[in-house]
């Protein structure tokens, strides 16, 4: 009896030990490892499996500086009628983990196959839009140009456009939907850690109704493997917009600095302060002169550039604006919101926007 | 009844909810108590205004009749559209000797003189305040009924309250209003609000003023619950009556008038953290700040209760409640001012 306890304690001893010694292999932080899974297919298994990448080598940092907003004619780099589509509409923020399997070569089959499952989960009774849609045209676009460092990708751009049932073959058909998939200057050494087999457009911008976008991310899920997630901003972010911006206004006339504030009051209480351009260049210059050999803008100007501005306020009105919540950022360039929507006004600056959301996207990505 | 007339009547209609729609006819008093009972307000809105359309072509009721209707349907609802105050000043020494029938003559009398086509109307309310529908015309066309300016006034006060005021008719409303008051000048009263009823509040001083002892126990049971330590709670309630005493001093206590924004135009020099290039420096800082709420006043004073504002509450803030305007411009008094900045007219 004596015996068999002992070798009963020693087989729980053993599981223990092997429990144990796995959990000493495994770092503590992030996974160094790669897995190896197979993928298989995609449209089976359930996508929480799946969204785990491999290949996070680094551990991504919060950048404390960065450089100057440089303008650049984009129009250069980009078709202008792709920056049209860009230009001038209010874009929801979501992150989307790397996609399995993207090829831009294969764009056309995309288009007819998210087409399809529109067309599918309309039948299915699935509501998509009130009206009497015969169906849906997609269309894949790769913006060529967007992608800064060699490790971007191109970005993608899709359109929904719907074809009334009764219209005539003439009629324009109207679009009903856009997004795009973006990675502008993502971290460079993340991007090399993934495996060939993944393409990251970390940052999808999707304007049009909840019902197609979450279709839209349904097949995308289905299809790359991946899994969304929304983008908020948070105020660091539209603090080093509020200053990237302003720092453009020698080169082109940001209209104005917009701040908007929230305080939790009873019942709540919208504080927007609207800065002269020309002031709030002054107070930039001030804190980071323009002539300063060193181009690189650190985070504690940039704190000090907003703290500057709340201090004024404050001096006036005696409120602390630090109380509530920086809510909203803009400028002729473009305006961003915390609830993660943003809206681009010049094309030139364009760069330094997406710069910022995509390495927002990457940070906020669960790893 | 033309077209006109017919849109007017269309306008009125759409824009009450059907419910009340009952009310108000009845109130007008221009459809016979069959017809009344004929409308059925469960039909959706069109049918509605098709049929009282048709009621008043049987009734031959005319221009003179719709207009009644709306400007029932303003005095019944004042808190519709963008109101704004202007002050008369210079009182004359007769002015307090003019009465509603003066009025009356004097104002209609000067703008039929100065306008060639237009259509006022004059109404008492039963709260002393004199309500004016004007529809404007000029020296080629009729009076335009779709956009008329609403004008209200209680006699001897010295606020005007306007609604829908196109900039080119200013100058004569303005002329009417000081010679049928007998006052020597009118001047914008940088006070605009959606609700008439809280501009009326907060100029004819018709809320409630502090009275503090009686607020405060209230406010003790809000916060006791706040702090489970009873000696936590006992320092922090001498700090919490200070502010509570503070924001109703500016704010008022009890229900305050429903403003939706304050608008202040800065001009003052830069007053940032430490900032020596700028603070030496002669130009303004320039920049508008907008307070926006639901309750205006109810978050300043929140503000300032809480914490969130320091007190005593700069005169910046007090001087919405103190001066009743809402729009400031703020400058520095001159080069090498103290800390203070004054609120001045525009």
């Amino acid at each position: 009896q004596i015996f068999f306890l002992l070798f009963f304690w020693l087989g729980v001893f053993l599981f223990i030990m092997e429990g144990r010694g796995s959990a000493v292999n495994t770092p503590a932080s992030r996974p160094l490892t790669r897995r190896s899974k197979s993928y298989g297919r995609s449209c089976v298994e359930a996508p929480s499996y799946f969204w785990q990448t491999p290949g996070h080598l680094t551990v991504l940092k919060v950048p404390t500086s960065r450089g100057a907003a440089k303008s650049q004619l984009i129009t250069n780099k980009v078709d202008p009628e792709h920056i049209a589509l860009l230009v001038k509409n209010e874009w929801k923020l979501s992150y989307v983990t790397p996609l399995h399997h993207f090829r831009h070569t294969q764009l056309k089959s995309y288009s007819r196959h998210l087409a399809a499952f529109i067309a599918a989960e309309k039948q299915q009774g699935v509501a998509v839009e009130v009206g009497l849609e015969a169906g849906f045209k997609v269309t894949f676009t790769a913006v060529l140009g967007l992608a800064e460092t060699d490790e971007d990708a191109e970005t993608v751009f899709i359109q929904i456009q719907s074809k009334p049932a009764f219209a005539a073959a003439a009629d324009a058909p109207k679009v009903v939907w856009r997004g795009w998939l973006t990675c502008v200057n993502g971290d460079p050494e993340y991007l090399r850690s993934l495996p060939s087999d993944f393409v990251s457009l970390p940052l999808f911008c999707t304007s049009g109704s909840e019902s197609l976008t979450t279709l839209v991310k349904t097949w995308l899920e289905r299809a790359f493997d991946c899994n969304f997630g929304s983008l908020a901003l948070n105020s660091t972010t539209l603090n080093w917009l509020a200053a990237l911006w302003t720092g453009c206004h020698p080169t082109c006339n940001i209209r104005h600095l917009k701040l908007a504030w929230s305080l939790p009051t009873q019942p709540p209480l919208d504080v927007s302060y609207t800065v002269n351009p020309q002031d709030a260049w002054e107070l930039w210059n001030s804190i980071h002169p323009e002539e300063s050999t060193d181009d690189k803008i650190d985070i504690k100007e940039v704190q000090s550039f907003i703290n500057g501005l709340e201090t004024h306020f404050f001096r006036h009105f005696k409120i602390y604006l630090s109380a509530g919540t920086l809510v909203k950022v803009s400028t002729a360039l473009g305006s961003a919101h915390l609830d993660g929507k943003i809206k681009i006004g010049n094309s030139d600056y364009i760069t330094t926007l997406l710069t910022l959301l995509t390495e927002s996207a990457l940070l906020k990505m669960p790893t | 009844m033309d077209a006109q007339v017919r849109s007017v009547l269309r306008r009125v209609i759409q824009r009450i909810p059907n419910k009340n729609i009952e009310n108000l006819l009845k109130k007008w008093n221009c459809l016979s108590a069959d017809q009344l009972c004929a409308l059925d307000y469960t039909r959706p809105k069109w049918m509605i205004v098709e049929q009282v359309t048709s009621f008043c072509e049987e009734n031959r009721l005319n221009l003179k009749h719709i207009t009644n209707l709306e400007m029932i349907y303003h005095i019944e609802n004042p808190d519709k559209g963008v109101w704004h105050a202007c002050q008369l000043t210079e009182a004359q020494d007769d002015a307090v000797g003019v009465d509603l029938t003066q009025f009356k003559e004097q104002f209609k009398a000067h703008l039929h003189g100065v306008v060639r086509h237009i259509s006022i109307k004059i109404k008492k309310h039963e709260d002393e305040a004199i309500w004016i529908r004007i529809a404007w015309g000029d020296n080629f066309s009729k009076p335009n009924h779709l956009k008329p300016t609403y004008v209200v006034h209680h006699l001897h006060t010295s606020y005007v309250f306007i609604s829908n005021l196109m900039a080119k008719h200013k100058i004569f409303l303005c002329q009417a209003l000081v010679i049928a008051t007998k006052h020597g000048s009118i001047k914008d009263g940088h006070l605009s609000t959606r609700s008439l009823t809280a501009m009326r509040e907060l100029l004819l001083r018709r809320y409630q003023q502090v009275t503090y002892p009686a607020m405060f126990t209230v406010t003790k049971h809000l916060f006791a619950g706040l702090f489970t330590d009873p000696c936590i709670g006992k320092e922090h309630s001498e700090h919490e009556e200070m502010r509570y005493q503070m924001s109703c001093e500016a704010f008022g206590h009890g229900p305050t008038p429903k403003l939706e924004t304050a608008v202040y135009r800065l001009e003052t020099r830069y007053r940032g953290n430490g900032n020596h290039t700028l603070s030496d420096r002669e130009e303004f800082f320039r920049g508008v700040v907008r307070f926006s709420s639901s309750s205006l006043l109810d978050s300043l004073r929140h503000c300032v209760a809480s914490g969130m504002a320091e007190g005593p509450v700069t005169p910046l803030l007090s001087a919405i409640t103190q001066r009743g305007r809402n729009y400031f411009v703020i400058t520095d008094k001159g080069p090498g001012v103290s800390s203070q900045a004054s609120a001045q007219r525009a």
